[in-house]
């Protein structure tokens, strides 16, 4: 059951990504690519995700987005039009990779096989506890040079 | 053109209103950042259109537009949200929605959407 409902696979997300980074960020331009090869952690991540419960089923899945500090703070000067050495503010920064999160959480939501309710965006340090949740898909993106990782996790 | 844009992220707002006038909508702008929000401005501002997410703390852009018809209130009301699974595009034409634009959008998207609702 959990895993039909909650099927997505690598190439949805990565034709999201491209379509919110292209939409939101780039102009137009599709920039974002699969990043092949090694993976490392961020030295000082940001994380953000939403999760998507759908409530007749008591089961649901988490979007997770992750990147370094700094290439969140790119983001946030793109998305709000600021100069390369403007200095990016708490409050924007959780505010823009939120959105971020929140919009690809979106429209990952739409491709669940059940109604779902989306939850508001929670950013933070570090990635939160997913011991008990089961891992669903994850596919490392290139944004200009820079990593940032898509993750999809079971809530059930 | 006197415009309600409705979003609890500062940012998503300011890329809405950006890509309003990238569309050549050259229009004022008020801003929301909740449902209860969009309810009070509405009302107190009357607005001659409302842009509004839908998951929004307080009360939710759905909730808001409810709120807003049992009142009375008819002001042109269209979603801007990152989820636009049919099903809320259903229940966003059966609360009397004109349109539901997803998140992420374009100066395009808008205008196809937008241009037909302001003849």
């Amino acid at each position: 059951m959990i895993a039909g409902t909650l099927t997505v696979g690598r190439e949805q997300i990565l034709a999201i990504s491209q379509d919110v980074f292209a939409a939101m960020i780039d102009d137009g331009e599709t920039i974002v690519f699969e990043r092949f090869g090694d993976v490392n952690e961020p030295a000082d991540p940001i994380v953000a995700w939403v999760d998507m419960t759908i409530g007749g089923l008591g089961i649901g899945a988490r979007a997770v987005v992750r990147t370094e500090r700094t290439v969140a703070d790119a983001l946030t000067r793109a998305l709000l039009v600021m100069d390369a050495d403007e200095v990016v503010g708490p409050e924007d920064l959780v505010d823009a990779f939120g959105e971020i999160a929140n919009v690809v959480g979106g429209n990952v939501k739409s491709l669940l096989a059940a109604h779902a309710v989306l939850s508001l965006p929670t950013v933070a340090g570090e990635a939160p506890t997913m011991a008990e949740h089961q891992f669903l898909q994850q596919i490392p993106l290139d944004w200009r040079g820079h990593t940032l990782v898509v993750s999809l996790w079971s809530l059930s | 053109m006197y415009v309600l844009i409705a979003d609890d992220s500062r940012v998503m707002r300011q890329i809405v209103i950006r890509t309003l006038r990238q569309a050549g909508y050259d229009w004022k702008i008020v801003e929301a950042a909740d449902g209860q929000e969009v309810y009070d401005l509405a009302l107190a501002e009357q607005p001659d259109l409302i842009l509004s997410d839908w998951n929004m703390p307080n009360a939710t852009g759905i909730e808001a537009l409810n709120a807003l018809r049992q009142a009375g209130c008819m002001i042109p009301f269209g979603f801007v949200t990152s989820e636009g699974s049919p099903e809320m595009r259903e229940q966003a034409d059966e609360a009397g929605a004109l349109f539901l634009i997803a998140k992420p959008f374009t100066a395009e998207s808008f205008r196809d959407v937008i241009d037909p609702v302001l003849v």
